[in-house]
């Protein structure tokens, strides 16, 4: 693996930090224009501003759909493999929606239509922010009591930090919405993330020898981990995304993403602290 | 590896443990009760959208308002009755429910009026009420024989009342789904005549609200009370003065008939008939006996007298429904996602050890873990879309923490000895367990939220975590110590 081979110890802690800090920079930046002109740090999918969402499996074209619910606040239209076709919709009242689902029944029958009403979306959405700040939290506490050591912990929840946030703002640019189902996706990264983060800190606190080593041995087994774990998502995000599975696909796509960041966060980022943290003898 | 090295490494706890797991599992999914028509399937629970069916999710409109008042709370009920056109339930010492979506700023001149004060606000409904609608939502379905149904009741986080009722019929279309919610039945009150014949007095849409149960202070006796629109008090009176029910209240009993069905027979009580003899009677009450048997009487018929209608008006804030056919292609689309995961990662660990008899073993575990997990959700979690994500993701986190221990054990490539194995996989346990400790309180709000349709995803990950910390891992290290020190 080329990865694999890659020399971490070539560069001096500033220069690691100096990548992943100045993303995290950027990502804030970005989440914070976001939630001043809209409220919210992301632009939010369906599930929390309510509307409706329909997969169906259809040969109509694009525009034949656009045409076809021309008279309906009709968001978008995604193209899986087979005919597959997510179509969403903005809220709208209910005597329109229920023409629609009149439209939709006549039209493709054999679609699944999904609805969420516009307030119980802003329930959906206090609910999903209480439960990443609850995750963050929990993490926080697990990883100090596990390390005891304000270094090494401040710097494995930095990294973690820096996952979701530089996630959250790649979702952003490339118009990934938030949903239950990326929400889910990020709370799961800070279990992911965590995972090699714990590993690097293992390695070079605890283990005896020299520091190069222990870091490029510790290099070596993070990246099999996370490439492993990377396989196994990519498998689920191609079968799901062509198989119009949408909320396992935008799971895996927000996951996907959140590695790569992961991987950049932990042996930038992470590895970085340390390292400056050990040579500067702060090692018991 | 010779035989008797195999008899040794079953015989090791963690070994035999992952064994009688997989084992039990299979036996759960496939034999209790066995069933070959389902095949592969066997006897897992899979969510609407891998079954199809319809959903249906409602908002109780009704809020809860703590206060406080010196004077009588009956006054502060009854004008607050009057005057929001809505029924108000004294739930305990100091909590009434609304039943109608108002605002707190809507309700505090209201209060301030009766001289209260509001204390608390909040959206929902007591538990007795909601546990109420889930009672007629039940027997509407259960009417109807419908097998496969889950109802349930959400309370938002932060909240102490119930908020929500969701509704999930397998195998019925929205339409139909809708018609079930919505169906109410014919309700009539019919007076006996002579024998058995009786004669109609009103129609159920003459009943302008209907109580909860209450008992007598006097009598000891349960009841319900319930009131008459105008014109449906007037035709109550005639009907009484022309059967002669109020002279001779015994021979002419108040029938009431639900779908045709008789649900309550009584005669009319003596006080009543008083009232009646000098003009129409609005508030009138039901009477059903004493006890507990009283109090269950009187709660069956409560729901009859609303005949299948909500005592809190709902109003749809989410609904879906999955085609079977669509639920199908679903299917096949998961398993095959979930066959492809564990073989990419199959390839990438051989391209890492190039070694069979260190990645085989990793797989075997990794296919251990996703059948003792089945095996489990089995009973306790049905698998929707969601909580196959969570599957897979499993297998990622799995293969990563198999690779932690390889690493660790078999660090500068030699195979260590006894005693140095053991510390380093008791190296690598640590890492893993802090790492599975962070996933599962990571999972942990997502997992108590009543409101996430995300649970089964939540569920499904901290089951798959806390599986591998106390199952797979360390029979995993015992099995590749094993095989390495051949």
């Amino acid at each position: 693996m080329e990865f694999a081979r890659y020399d971490i110890n070539k560069y001096s802690p500033r220069q690691m930090v100096a990548l992943p800090l100045v993303l995290l920079l950027l990502a804030g930046i970005l989440l914070g224009y976001t939630t001043l002109t809209t409220g919210l740090p992301l632009k939010p999918g369906i599930d929390f501003v309510g509307g409706t969402a329909v997969t169906a499996f259809t040969s109509d074209s694009r525009e034949t759909i656009e045409a076809t619910f021309s008279g309906y606040p009709l968001l978008s239209v995604g193209e899986g493999i087979g005919g597959g076709k997510y179509i969403q919709f903005g809220p709208m009242d209910d005597a329109r929606y229920q023409s629609l689902v009149a439209l939709i029944n006549e039209k493709y029958p054999d679609a699944k239509v999904d609805q969420i009403g516009e307030t119980f979306g802003k329930t959906l959405q206090s609910q999903a922010f209480l439960a990443l700040l609850f995750s963050f939290i929990g993490m926080s506490i697990v990883v100090l009591i596990a390390f005891r050591n304000l270094v090494p912990a401040g710097a494995v929840v930095l990294a973690a930090f820096a996952d979701i946030a530089v996630t959250a703002a790649i979702m952003q640019v490339i118009g990934i919405p938030l949903s239950l189902g990326t929400t889910a996706a990020l709370l799961m990264l800070i279990g992911y993330s965590v995972d090699s983060d714990i590993l690097l800190t293992t390695r070079l606190l605890k283990r005896k020898g020299k520091l190069d080593e222990k870091l490029a041995g510790a290099f070596r087994t993070g990246i099999i981990m996370t490439t492993t774990t990377l396989a196994a998502i990519a498998a689920m995000w191609v079968v799901s995304t062509a198989g119009q599975v949408q909320i396992i696909s935008e799971i895996a796509s927000v996951l996907l993403i959140g590695l790569f960041v992961d991987m950049m966060n932990t042996w930038m980022l992470n590895a970085g602290i340390l390292k400056e943290y050990i040579l500067r003898g702060g090692k018991k | 590896m010779n035989r008797e090295a195999i008899i040794n490494l079953v015989k090791d706890w963690r070994v035999a443990l992952l064994l009688v797991l997989v084992i039990g599992s299979l036996a759960g999914i496939y034999l209790t009760p066995p069933d070959l028509q389902k095949g592969l399937e066997g006897n897992l629970q899979f969510g609407l959208d891998l079954q199809g069916g319809s959903w249906l999710q409602m908002e109780f409109q009704s809020v809860i308002v703590a206060y406080s008042t010196d004077k009588p709370v009956g006054d502060l009920v009854d004008n607050l009755q009057k005057s929001l056109e809505a029924d108000v339930i004294q739930i305990d010492q100091n909590h009434l429910e609304i039943r109608k979506s108002v605002s707190r700023a809507d309700l505090e001149p209201l209060f301030a009026a009766s001289g209260a004060k509001i204390v608390g606000y909040q959206e929902g409904v007591s538990s007795f009420t909601a546990d109420e609608v889930k009672r007629i939502l039940n027997d509407k379905v259960n009417a109807l024989g419908m097998q496969d149904a889950r109802i349930n009741l959400l309370t938002p986080t932060g909240s102490e009342y119930p908020q929500y009722v969701r509704i999930e019929l397998a195998g019925v279309d929205m339409e139909t789904a809708q018609e079930i919610v919505g169906k109410q039945g014919m309700f009539e009150i019919r007076i006996q005549t002579t024998g058995n014949e009786t004669e109609h007095v009103l129609f159920g849409d003459q009943i302008t609200s209907v109580g909860v149960p209450q008992r007598d202070p006097e009598y000891q006796t349960w009841g319900v009370g319930f009131a008459l629109t105008e014109a449906g008090a007037q035709a109550f009176r005639e009907a009484a003065l022309k059967q002669g029910a109020v002279d001779n209240p015994g021979a002419h009993h108040l029938v009431m008939l639900l779908d045709n069905k008789t649900v309550y027979s009584a005669p009319l009580a003596g006080d009543l008939a008083a009232q009646l003899r000098s003009g129409p009677v609005r508030s009138l009450s039901a009477t059903t006996g004493t006890g507990d048997a009283g109090l269950d009487d009187a709660m069956t018929l409560e729901i009859h007298l609303r005949a299948g209608a909500l005592p809190v008006k709902v109003d749809v804030v989410g609904s879906g429904s999955v085609p079977a056919a669509l639920g199908e292609h679903f299917k096949t689309t998961v398993v095959l996602a979930g066959l492809l995961a564990l073989l990419t990662v199959g390839v990438v660990v051989y391209y890492r050890y190039r070694e069979p008899l260190i990645v085989l073993p990793m797989l075997a575990i990794n296919l251990a873990e996703i059948i003792i997990l089945l095996g489990i959700a089995r009973f306790i979690q049905q698998l929707d879309l969601a909580a196959i994500a969570g599957l897979i993701a499993v297998v990622g986190t799995g293969i990563d923490q198999l690779v932690i221990i390889t690493d660790e054990v078999l660090h500068e490539g030699r195979v260590p000895s006894q005693n140095l194995y053991m510390k380093r996989y008791g190296r690598a346990l640590g890492i893993i367990a802090v790492s599975a400790a962070t996933v599962f309180i990571a999972m942990l709000p997502l997992a108590l939220m009543d409101l996430s349709t995300l649970r089964g995803f939540a569920i499904i990950t901290m089951l798959g975590v806390l599986i591998g910390i106390l199952v797979t891992r360390p029979a995993y290290g015992k099995v590749i110590m094993a095989i390495l020190s051949k």
